[in-house]
C-alpha cells in the first residue's frame, strides 16, 4: 500500500521547493484559463514571456513595476514577522505620495536636488509612518485588531488623496484634470539609461538588504522574532510588546511609504489617480512568497513585476483582460501555501522501506 | 486469564527516522488494570494514541473481542468503546459540565434530562459531580472526573489514562484510586500509563514497562518479585538512585523576604494574600500546593511580571514597596517557569537561539548594545549540550524538538548561567522522567550553596528530597510554614495542601 507520511525533517531547500510547487501550480491553473478562454496556453506563456524578456526596454518595465512591490513586500514582512497583519500598505504608500508631492510643491518648491530629494525620501516614510501608527497605538493601547483598522484605513486614505487633487492641490493649469501640478525638476528622481527605471529601484534593494540586516544581527531583531513568535516568552524575557509593536508598525508604513515616494518621484510626477493600484495588496503576496525573508523579498516582487507586465502583453496580443495576472496571483499564493503544506509530508512506496536502526539498538547503554 | 477484551499486536510507528512503537503486544483485560510504565519518550502515550485512534500505526492489528478493527480517528475508536482521558483536559472552560458532555454525547443523552443522566451515572461510579457548575470553577480532580463521566457516557469499555494523577492533590489522587476501583469493579478495562511506580504497585493487575519505542516487560502484577527498584531499574535501563544525596548547607543572608504581601495576580488567576516569608542564601525554601492555589500570581509579583497591592518586599537587603519593585532591576534573579514550552522557550527558535533569551545584555555589543552576538549564544549553547548532558545534535536545533526534561535543562543552564542571587524554580520536573527531574534536582540543589532557592512546586517528593523549609499554600494564603527537618509536621503537608489544617 502506498502511505502517505509526516517528513520528520524538512528537506534541505523546503522553501524553494514550496515556491517551484507555487509557480508550477499558477502556470498550471493559468493554462487552464487560457483554454476556457480559447488561447493555446503555449502562445498565451510566450507572449507573456516576451512581453518580458523581449526586449531590455520591456524588462525595464518589469523593474519599474518591482521597485513599489519591494518596498511595500518588506512593509507587510516586517509586520507580520511580528505577527501583525499589515493590509494598509495601500494606505501607507498613499500618505508617502501626499507627503512627498507636499515636500515637492508647497514645503521646499526651490530646495535644490541635493536637499530635496534626501528630505522628499524622508518625508514619505514619515508620512506612512504617522498613517501606520494610528493602527500601531490602537493596537498596542487598547488591543485593538490591526487587521481591521490597517485595511479601514486604506480607504480613508485615498478619500483623503482624491480630495487633495480634486481640491486644494489641484493644479490651476491643469484644464480641469484631476491631479496636482507636476513637481519641480528637482524632485525628479533620476532615471537610468534611458528608461523609466529610476533611483527608487536600488533604494528598494538597499532597504531590504538593510532590514535583513536589522532583523537577523541586532537584538532588536531578535526581540521581535521573540515576540512576534511566542509572546508570553517575550514577556517572561522582558521585552515590551506595546513598544515594540510601535515600533515595527512604525518601520512597516515608513517602508510603504516610501513605496508612495518611488511612485509620485520616479514615475507620475504628481499626486493623481493612479498612485493607488494595488501596490500595497501586493505586497502581502510578495512578502508571504519570500517567507518574510527580506532578502527573497526583491525576487518575488520580480516574479510579480513580471506577472503583471506579462499580463498587459496578454491584453495587447490576445485581447484578453490584462487582471488574468490577477488570477495567477492568487494561484501563486494557493500554490505556496499549498505547497507549504505538501512538503511536510512524503510518499512511502511499499516495499522499498530500508531497515531503519532504532534509538534502541543498542540496548542498555547508558548516555 | 480470560480472554483478552482488547489486543495489540505487533503494532509499530515511526516518527521519521524514530521508531517510537517497534513490535508491541499489549492485552487490555475486563476488570483489571493494566499499568504502563516508562520514561518520557518510551513510546507510551504514541502506543496509547494508536489505539484511542489519534494516530495510525504503521503496521499491527487492534483486535476487540477477536474482531480486527481500525480507527481512523479518536471518535471511531469510542464508537467501539475505547476512550482516553488526556493530561491535558479536553474540556471548554466557560461552559457548564452538562454543557461539556452534551458536546460529545449529544446522541447519547436527551437534552432535557442531561442533568439527571449525569446524576445517574455520576452516582453509579461514585464520580460526584455539579452538572451545573462551570469548568472553570471545578478543581483538576473535578475536571477529571468530567473526563471519566463523558468516556462512560459514551458507553466506554476500555479506558485509559494519561497521567492521571499528575495535576492531583495526595486527598484527590486517594478519590481517584477509589473510583479506579469502582470501574475496575464494573467490569470495565483501564490502561494507566504513569512513571510513578507507588501507584503501579498499588493498582496495576498487570504491568508493562516501554523503553525506547519497545516493550521491554509485560507481567501479571506480582508484588513480591517487583520491587519498586526492579521496576525503576526496568523503565531506565540502569540502576537509579531516586534519593538525590542532600549536602548540608550553612544558610547565609536573607536575600528575599516578603512582608505581608498580597496581590491579584493578572486576569482569571487566583489572588494571594498575605504573605510573609524569607529565603536566604544556602536554602531551598518551598512553596507547595496544588495548581490554581495563588502560586502563579505569587511567582508574578516576585520576579516582577505582575502586580502586587499591598505588602513589602526587601531583596538583598533593599526595601521596596511593590510599585517600586515593579521598576527595579531583577538581572540577579533566575527563573525557570512552569511552562518551559511556551514561556520558557520559543519553540520555533533554536536552542542556541533560547539560550539567551533572558540574558540579551550579555550578547550585545555595538552602540547601545544595537547588535547582538548570535555566534556566541550558540558558543555557550554548545557548552551546556556538553556539561547538562543535554541530548540535542546541536544548538541549531529547535526548541520543540527537543524533549521535555532536555529542553528544561537547556532553559536550566541558561538561568543558573546568569549568576542569581536569587533562583526561582516553577513546577521544574513536572512530566519529566526520572533521569532528567534526577539531573535537575542536583543542579538545584547545587545552586543554593551561591544562592536562594526558591522552589514552586506542587510535587511532594520534590518537596521532601530538596527542600529546607516548607511553606503549604492554599487558596491564596501560606497556611503554615513547616522545618523540612521535623518528621512530625512534614507528615501534614499533604493534609494541608487540600486545605485542612489542625
Amino acid at each position: 500500500m502506498i502511505r502517505i507520511e509526516k517528513r520528520a525533517v524538512l528537506p534541505r531547500y523546503h522553501h524553494l521547493i514550496a515556491a517551484l510547487i507555487a509557480f508550477a501550480a499558477a502556470l498550471g491553473l493559468g493554462s487552464a484559463i487560457f483554454i476556457v478562454l480559447g488561447v493555446n496556453p503555449f502562445s498565451a506563456y510566450q507572449a507573456m514571456f516576451n512581453g518580458v524578456f523581449g526586449s531590455f526596454h520591456s524588462f525595464s518595465e518589469v523593474l519599474v513595476k518591482t521597485t513599489p512591490l519591494i518596498f511595500t513586500g518588506l512593509a507587510v514582512a516586517v509586520a507580520a514577522s511580528m505577527m501583525l497583519w499589515n493590509i494598509g500598505a495601500e494606505g501607507q504608500l498613499v500618505w508617502g505620495g501626499i507627503f512627498a508631492a507636499g515636500t515637492a510643491l508647497y514645503l521646499l518648491p526651490s530646495a535644490p536636488a541635493s536637499v530635496l530629494i534626501p528630505m522628499i525620501i524622508m518625508a514619505s516614510a514619515c508620512g506612512g509612518m504617522m498613517w501606520a501608527l494610528i493602527p500601531g497605538l490602537l493596537k498596542a493601547r487598547f488591543n485593538v485588531n490591526e487587521i481591521l483598522t490597517t485595511l479601514l484605513l486604506n480607504y480613508v486614505a485615498i478619500i483623503y488623496m482624491e480630495h487633495l487633487f480634486y481640491g486644494p492641490w489641484r493644479d490651476p493649469a491643469g484644464f480641469g484634470f484631476p491631479g496636482t501640478a507636476q513637481i519641480p525638476e528637482a524632485a525628479h528622481l533620476i532615471r537610468f539609461l534611458g528608461t523609466r527605471m529610476h533611483l527608487g529601484f536600488p533604494l528598494a534593494l538597499a532597504c531590504a538588504l538593510l532590514l535583513f540586516i536589522v532583523m537577523k544581527k541586532s537584538s532588536w531583531g531578535y526581540r521581535v522574532q521573540v515576540i512576534g513568535s511566542e509572546a508570553r516568552a517575550a514577556r517572561y524575557a522582558g521585552f515590551s510588546v506595546s513598544r515594540h509593536t510601535l515600533l515595527v508598525m512604525a518601520l512597516s508604513g515608513a517602508l510603504a511609504g516610501m513605496a508612495g515616494m518611488a511612485e509620485v518621484c520616479g514615475i507620475h510626477y504628481r499626486l493623481q489617480t493612479g498612485l493607488a493600484v494595488g501596490y500595497g495588496y501586493d505586497g502581502i503576496i510578495v512578502a508571504w512568497l519570500a517567507q518574510l525573508n527580506p532578502l527573497a523579498v526583491p525576487f518575488t516582487a520580480l516574479l510579480l513585476g513580471a506577472l503583471f507586465v506579462g499580463g498587459e502583453q496578454l491584453q495587447t496580443v490576445f485581447g484578453l483582460p490584462s487582471t488574468i495576472s490577477l488570477i495567477l496571483e492568487a494561484a501563486l499564493l494557493f500554490g505556496l501555501f499549498g505547497g507549504q503544506a505538501l512538503i511536510r509530508y512524503r510518499i512511502v512506496f511499499p516495499g522499498r522501506k530500508k531497515e531503519i536502526p532504532t534509538a534502541s539498538s543498542h540496548s542498555g547503554t547508558t548516555s | 486469564m480470560t480472554e483478552a477484551l482488547v489486543s495489540l499486536r505487533g503494532i509499530s510507528k515511526q516518527f521519521g527516522t524514530v521508531s517510537a512503537n517497534l513490535d508491541i503486544d499489549f492485552d487490555i483485560h475486563r476488570g483489571r488494570v493494566h499499568a504502563l510504565l516508562g520514561e518520557n519518550g518510551a513510546g507510551k502515550s504514541t502506543l496509547m494514541s494508536i489505539l484511542a485512534g489519534r494516530y495510525r500505526a504503521d503496521s499491527g492489528t487492534i483486535t476487540i473481542n477477536g474482531t480486527s478493527v481500525s480507527f481512523s480517528s479518536p471518535a471511531s475508536a469510542l464508537g467501539h468503546g475505547i476512550g482516553m482521558v488526556y493530561q491535558r483536559f479536553m474540556l471548554i472552560e466557560s461552559m457548564t459540565v452538562a454543557e461539556n458532555l452534551l458536546l460529545s454525547a449529544h446522541r447519547r443523552i436527551d437534552r432535557k434530562n442531561v442533568a439527571l443522566t449525569i446524576q445517574e451515572t455520576a452516582q453509579q461510579y461514585g464520580l460526584d459531580i455539579d452538572p451545573h457548575k462551570y469548568i472553570f470553577e471545578l478543581s483538576m480532580g473535578e475536571r477529571q472526573r468530567v473526563e471519566i463521566i463523558k468516556l462512560l457516557l459514551l458507553d466506554a469499555q476500555v479506558l485509559i489514562f494519561d497521567e492521571p494523577t499528575a495535576v492531583l492533590t495526595p486527598p484527590e489522587v486517594a478519590a481517584f484510586f477509589s473510583v479506579i476501583d469502582t470501574l475496575r469493579n464494573a467490569g470495565k478495562g483501564i490502561v494507566f500509563i504513569t512513571h510513578k511506580l507507588e501507584e503501579v504497585l498499588k493498582l496495576a493487575d498487570d504491568i508493562s514497562v516501554m523503553r525506547k519505542g519497545r516493550l521491554i516487560v509485560s507481567t501479571r502484577a506480582d508484588r513480591e518479585s517487583l520491587s519498586r527498584r526492579r521496576l525503576a531499574q526496568l523503565m531506565v535501563g540502569r540502576d537509579v538512585v531516586l534519593q538525590v544525596v542532600k549536602e548540608p548547607v550553612e544558610p547565609g543572608d536573607t536575600v528575599l523576604l516578603l512582608e505581608n504581601l498580597s496581590g491579584n495576580g493578572s486576569l482569571g488567576s487566583v489572588s494571594f494574600d498575605d504573605i510573609s516569608f524569607e529565603v536566604r542564601r544556602g536554602e531551598i525554601f518551598s512553596i507547595i500546593g496544588v495548581a490554581g492555589n495563588g502560586q502563579s500570581a505569587l511567582v508574578e509579583a516576585i520576579t516582577g511580571l505582575g502586580p502586587a497591592h499591598s505588602g513589602q518586599l526587601s531583596f538583598c537587603g533593599r526595601t521596596y514597596t511593590p510599585r517600586q519593585w515593579l521598576n527595579s532591576s531583577k538581572d540577579t534573579i533566575a527563573y525557570v517557569p512552569e511552562d518551559r514550552y511556551h514561556t520558557g522557550s520559543v519553540g520555533t527558535m533554536s536552542i542556541g537561539e533560547n539560550s539567551g533569551l533572558t540574558r540579551l545584555s550579555a550578547y550585545q555589543n555595538g552602540i547601545g548594545g544595537m547588535f547582538l552576538d548570535r555566534k556566541q549564544m550558540l558558543n555557550d549553547c554548545a557548552a551546556a549540550i556538553k556539561t547538562f548532558n543535554i541530548k540535542a545534535e546541536s544548538p541549531d536545533d529547535t526548541a520543540d524538538s527537543l524533549s521535555g526534561g532536555n529542553l528544561q535543562k537547556v532553559i536550566l543552564a541558561r538561568e543558573l548561567s546568569r549568576n542569581p542571587r536569587l533562583f526561582i524554580a516553577e513546577q521544574p520536573t513536572q512530566g519529566l522522567d526520572i533521569s532528567a527531574t534526577e539531573d535537575i534536582w542536583k543542579a538545584l540543589l547545587e545552586c543554593r550553596k551561591e544562592a536562594a532557592v526558591l522552589l514552586v512546586t506542587g510535587d511532594l517528593k520534590e518537596v521532601l528530597s530538596l527542600s529546607d523549609r516548607i511553606g503549604v499554600i492554599f487558596n491564596g494564603r501560606i497556611l503554615e510554614i513547616i522545618d523540612a527537618h521535623d518528621a512530625d509536621a512534614v507528615g501534614r503537608v499533604g493534609l494541608l495542601m487540600a486545605g485542612v489544617s489542625s
